[in-house]
């Protein structure tokens, strides 16, 4: 019997691999983070052991007796590389048989090259990136194979199905109106939906390569972005057909507003605003001479003083002239990735066969979000008047 | 008593971090005397990190002759023995709610605080948002009209995670999201209409504390029926609030402190009123709800008034809590098996 140690295990794939390896023969040890995020596996009576990746004394403490670790976890750029290497090291002191990594399609950039369809693509993360930090993973994890520890970095690229956030922000930018579909909507959309990958992380567990080389897991097949939106729309409740954006308008799509140049006049606007007189005002000297500046101001008549309040804040917010929904830029620009990630070498090595298609990821995934929001109970005339609030 | 009131803040984890202790620093009542934790380098690290140097205590008993109340803001199993000591030396308490884990625990206190004639008040914060008055005053004035049904929804995906992690423990919590999410609401619900006359419940717990769960409440012994139906999730992101649905239309509420009562008339579609208060209201709207909470004590405890939350109230909520739970459903739908078929491939 195996004694499977989930890091990570509240998250979205640690919970589901969990709730999963529970029902089999082997014994599973859940390690969390915190217990905010926890709730899904406590309220099956799990217990669910405290583990700080970046104490190297916990982590091996941890692995006490582990005979295979699968590392779900995430976390800031320490947690993700010091921790990461805690976390090797321990498994190999602790002679841990196999070593399950979850890597991430992110490395091969954003966009990928057009041959990321296969792992043998050159990796070429952004600098700072999540993908440059994934990729800093991997080659940890190739490390640590090389010195003898059986690893494979399982990549997938956004996980779909019950309870994914990656959806659930796809329906609220629907609903916000803040997605736009590219051209006709033809992109590929690479999805694996979590139940599939447990089914790999699982077989990973006993076969596969031992060198920590990459495998892609995908639903096997690869959607096109209107079949994403088809199945989400229903969901997101909002009148209209979704917007349409062109190829090279997403391209200049920024993620925020971008740099501003200087302005003197801006800055001088910034500085008499009543926004920041309010706040100079909680102190007694600024007071008094917001006080005198104010006075002065009021003597020189009502039309001068609506003249400069027009100059400085600008004119009063009407409703009438309220703009269109900004886009979520990255959310949108993902329909530039362009490809569609390709599972043969995981069928291959692994003997991986996706347990759903991508029509009934996508179906389970609307069985529970309109189960967990309640669409189709007899609440819903009324809850839904707090989505549109 | 002297001018100021001395309080001990009686744990030193993440509500009393985020709002106890920096509403008992911004009350120009209050004075912190005591940060009392069984890891007192936690309540040194507090008094540290805000520059003050209140007595530090590993037990309460230590610190009640130097005090003239406390705010106890520990696991909810620990209320019931705590507060018990702080009564019976003499000590006013505020309690983080929910009051206890238990009925009989809430209950005991209750009594504690009878036989010593001193205040107890639970930490229901949101009954002093400006809105939650305000929408009291209107349903009793019946000014939306006739009550025909009502909801309220609060869902988080994960989020607060107390230091002891008592949370995720059923028998220190006194249940899962129901108490720790939910008893907001059940506590303003009470307040809004009294006790329901009928109740049930639904959840996901599999052994643990509940992740999910629906509450319905019949009301009938009004002069006319209405039902309600309250809904807590701490897997799901939900949009958070109260809906009322009246004879004239829809009342929304969204579950924030600083949220206004919006009117959607039936007989006007797609126009909706914000409701506000033209008259001065009895406090500060730019005090924190924690600050007017810890005032309320201090001056409960002064004037020989009754707190706005008082253990009574507290113990109705727990009533209702437990028959909530003696009510239940267990519910745990697997969304892949409401797909049919699966088909490997």
């Amino acid at each position: 019997m195996k004694r499977v140690a989930v890091i990570g295990a509240s998250g979205f794939v640690g919970s589901t691999l969990v709730e999963r390896l529970r029902a089999g023969p082997d014994e599973v040890v859940p390690y969390i983070h915190s217990s905010g995020n926890a709730w899904r596996l406590a309220r099956h009576a799990i217990d669910l052991r405290p583990l700080n990746l970046l104490e190297p004394a916990q982590v091996e403490a941890a692995l006490t007796g582990v005979t295979h670790v699968v590392n779900c976890s995430r976390g800031g750029d320490e947690v993700m590389l010091s921790g990461l290497r805690n976390l090797l090291t321990a498994s190999r002191k602790q002679r841990v048989e196999r070593f399950i990594h979850l890597g991430s399609v992110a490395v091969y950039g954003d966009p990928p090259s057009p041959e990321s369809v296969h792992e043998s693509a050159p990796t070429l993360p952004a600098p700072g990136s999540y993908g440059s930090v994934k990729l800093q993973q991997d080659r940890m994890v190739a490390q640590a194979a090389a010195e003898g520890l059986s690893a494979v970095t399982l990549c997938p690229p956004n996980i779909s199905g019950p309870y994914s956030s990656y959806l659930t922000g796809l329906v609220d930018a629907l609903r916000q109106r803040a997605f736009a579909l590219m051209d006709d909507g033809s992109a590929p959309c690479s999805l694996v939906d979590v139940a599939n990958l447990c089914v790999a992380i699982e077989l990973a567990l006993v076969r596969g390569p031992r060198d920590g080389s990459r495998l892609f897991i995908t639903d096997g097949e690869v959607a096109d972005w209107r079949s994403v939106v088809e199945h989400l729309t229903p969901l997101a409740q909002s009148n209209g057909p979704v917007a349409t954006i062109t190829r090279e308008a997403l391209a200049d799509m920024r993620d925020g507003p971008g740099k501003q140049p200087i302005s003197l006049m801006k800055s001088f606007k910034h500085l008499v605003s009543s926004d920041v007189r309010q706040a100079l005002r909680k102190d007694p000297l600024w007071e008094r001479v917001d006080g005198i500046f104010r006075r002065g101001v009021a003597r020189m008549g009502k039309s001068v003083e609506g003249a400069l309040r027009l100059a400085i804040e600008g004119p009063l917010a009407n409703g009438a002239t309220a703009s269109k929904p900004a886009l979520n830029a990255r959310l949108c620009r993902q329909q530039l990735r362009g490809v569609g990630h390709s599972c043969e070498a995981a069928r291959a090595a692994l003997g991986y066969q996706p347990l759903y298609t991508f029509d009934e990821s996508m179906r389970a995934f609307a069985a529970w979000y309109r189960s967990h929001h309640a669409m189709d109970s007899d609440a819903w005339p009324l809850l839904r008047q707090l989505y549109s609030s | 008593m002297p001018n100021s009131f001395r309080l001990a803040l009686v744990g030193a984890g993440l509500i009393t971090q985020q709002s106890h202790l920096p509403a008992a620093l911004a009350s120009p009542l209050a004075e912190v005397a005591a940060i009392v934790d069984p890891v007192v380098e936690r309540a040194r690290q507090l008094a540290r990190a805000y520059g003050i140097a209140p007595r530090i205590a590993s037990r309460v008993e230590e610190v009640l002759d130097t005090v003239d109340g406390a705010v106890i803001a520990t696991p909810n199993d620990s209320h019931s023995a705590l507060a018990i000591t702080c009564l019976s030396a003499g000590v006013s308490t505020l309690i983080e709610k929910p009051l206890a884990s238990s009925f009989g625990q809430g209950a005991a206190i209750v009594e504690a605080a009878d036989k010593a004639a001193k205040v107890v008040a639970v930490g229901y914060a949101t009954r002093f948002r400006a809105s939650v008055r305000l929408l009291k005053q209107l349903l009793d004035d019946g000014y939306f009209g006739t009550v025909h049904r009502f909801v309220h929804q609060f869902g988080t995906a994960g989020g607060w995670a107390p230091m002891s992690g008592y949370n995720l423990d059923r028998a220190m919590a006194g249940g899962g999201v129901l108490v720790v999410t939910g008893t907001h609401f059940l506590d303003r619900m009470l307040h809004f209409w009294g006790y329901p006359d009928d109740v049930s419940l639904e959840d996901d717990s599999m052994g643990g504390p509940e992740a999910n769960c629906t509450a319905r409440f019949v009301y009938a012994h009004s002069g006319h029926a209405f039902e309600g139906i309250a809904r807590y999730s701490k897997t799901v992101q939900l949009p958070a609030g109260m809906v009322i649905e009246t004879d004239a239309g829809y009342v929304v509420l969204a579950d924030d402190d600083d949220a206004e009562i919006v009117f959607r008339p039936r007989a006007t579609p797609g126009i909706e009123q914000v409701i506000r208060a033209r008259t001065a209201a009895d406090y500060n709207p730019d005090v924190p709800v924690f600050q007017r909470q810890l005032d309320d004590f201090i001056a409960a405890c002064c004037g020989n008034q009754a707190p706005e939350v008082d253990g009574r109230q507290g113990l109705e909520s727990l009533r209702l809590i437990e028959q909530l739970y003696a009510s239940r459903r267990g519910v745990d739908v697997d969304p892949y098996a409401l797909i049919g078929e699966r088909s490997a491939h």
